[in-house]
């Protein structure tokens, strides 16, 4: 792949400081990490170092957060361990969570680009030599194969409107979705498209990261922790992405 | 504490080990050992978030999140990659970038950063002179002027580098290697393996 520029190099500073300016920069040197030894043990000892830098700043914390918080804990579902090894899965497969769609893992394939916008994936052979070439972990393209292989697998593919179609699978003993898209228009400069889970009574909303298009395709991209009634949505927003959507989603699938 | 224990500092009696096997239970879904995580944490991770976002609603809100994503993801903290605090840490600082880079916040950070505070106070300001924070600020005076300026202002701003660099008037390939040079320096005094 890319060769060890230098300037990638005295770029661990900056990166463990989160001081990067977009996420293509993060993802550039995140792949450029994934090689450099030497720099993964300088990013490791600046983060250890930057939070000393966040402790000698802590502040007694408003005595409602702690109410806030633990309020909030019974009704938040952890996420399960990436290990999830068969007895410690967390959660029966909920019967109602979405119908059942037949052959649904088949249907999306393994034409799908497989991420980060540098790839295109079209065989599993290539597949695994994404494995080394790309800052996905290997655990990652195991967790999408999966979801799209998992026996409550049910995929939903829907037009935009705005155009193209974007193709959600989920899996619900999982708590797990994959996401992928076809035919977005291309993004004007200064505009990303965010991904969002909106819970079903709607107060709560997460975002899932930004996608990447490359040759008018996205994904796959795999979201974690889904809960029943969530909705997966995409929005337009400016370049960096927002805390909370500024406009409607231009497509809304359960998850 | 002593200039040669190892990497974190500690609220009041834990420890890294002890917020790590915290953590262990956390991610079991033990709520009591969630409920001393809090304890142990709230305090750094509000203060640092307060310190980029500086409004105090917000930063309560970007806290509130902060802390219930450390409950949600527990499962997936892994200590073979580091402490519990720092792993904690870096979600705090993370949040509280995307809140201030975020569309919502450019025009109201148009604002202030006019009223950026001359970098050396991020820490002389701080209302808590614990020892941990006298021992920052000693590091941070050994650094020279725009070492540290540039480390203050990426973090304790929440700007990017290519920011740092304008407000600076520095040209960005030596931005990197100040914040890391700068780092490298801190991380020797502070007695960072």
């Amino acid at each position: 792949m890319a060769p060890l520029r230098s300037s990638q190099h005295t770029l661990t500073g900056v990166y463990a400081l989160d001081a990067l300016d977009t996420d293509a920069e993060v993802a550039r040197f995140e792949r450029h990490l994934a090689r450099c030894q030497g720099c993964t043990g300088q990013v490791r000892g600046f983060r250890v170092t930057a939070t000393r830098l966040g402790m000698a700043v802590s502040r007694p914390p408003p005595p409602a957060l702690r109410a806030a918080v633990m309020d909030e804990v019974p009704r938040t579902r952890q996420l399960p361990a990436l290990d999830d090894r068969p007895g410690h899965r967390r959660a029966a497969p909920r019967p109602t969570w979405l119908p059942r769609l037949a052959a649904a893992g088949a249907a999306i394939g393994l034409a799908a680009a497989i991420t980060l916008g540098v790839v295109l994936v079209n065989t599993q052979n290539q597949l695994s030599q994404a494995r080394h070439q790309l800052s996905v972990t290997k655990t990652e393209l195991a967790a999408i194969n999966a979801v799209r292989t998992a026996s409550d697998a049910t995929l939903v593919t829907k037009a935009t409107s705005i155009g193209g179609t974007v193709t959600v699978v989920s899996s619900a003993s999982r708590d797990q979705i994959v996401v992928t898209t076809r035919g977005l228009p291309a993004l004007r400069a200064g505009k990303v498209y965010q991904l969002w889970l909106i819970g079903s009574n709607g107060n709560r909303i997460r975002s899932e990261g930004l996608l990447v298009l490359h040759n008018g395709r996205t994904g796959p991209v795999l979201i974690s922790g889904v809960l029943s009634g969530d909705i997966f949505g995409v929005t337009l927003e400016p370049a960096g992405g927002t805390v909370q959507p500024t406009v409607k989603p231009f497509v809304a699938i359960p998850a | 504490m002593r200039a040669s224990e190892p990497e974190m500092p500690r609220p009041e009696g834990g420890g890294d080990r002890y917020l790590d096997g915290l953590l262990a239970r956390v991610a079991r879904g033990d709520q009591a050992a969630f409920e001393a995580v809090y304890d142990g944490l709230a305090g750094p991770v509000y203060g640092l978030i307060l310190r980029v976002v500086r409004d105090p609603a917000q930063s309560e809100e970007v806290s509130q999140e902060v802390l219930l994503e450390i409950w949600r993801t527990a499962p997936r903290f892994d200590p073979a990659k580091g402490s519990a605090a720092t792993w904690a840490m870096t979600i705090a600082h993370r949040r509280a970038v995307d809140r201030v880079r975020s569309a919502a916040a450019a025009a109201a950070r148009e604002q202030r950063t006019a009223e950026v505070p001359v970098p050396h106070d991020a820490v002389a300001d701080v209302v808590e002179a614990s020892l941990e924070a006298e021992r920052v600020r000693r590091c941070l005076d050994g650094l020279t002027e725009s070492q540290r300026e540039s480390i203050t202002l990426a973090y304790y701003g929440g700007f990017s580098y290519r920011q740092v660099g304008e407000r600076l008037g520095i040209a960005l390939s030596t931005i990197k290697t100040r914040i890391r040079d700068g780092l490298i320096r801190m991380r020797d005094c502070l007695g960072v393996s």
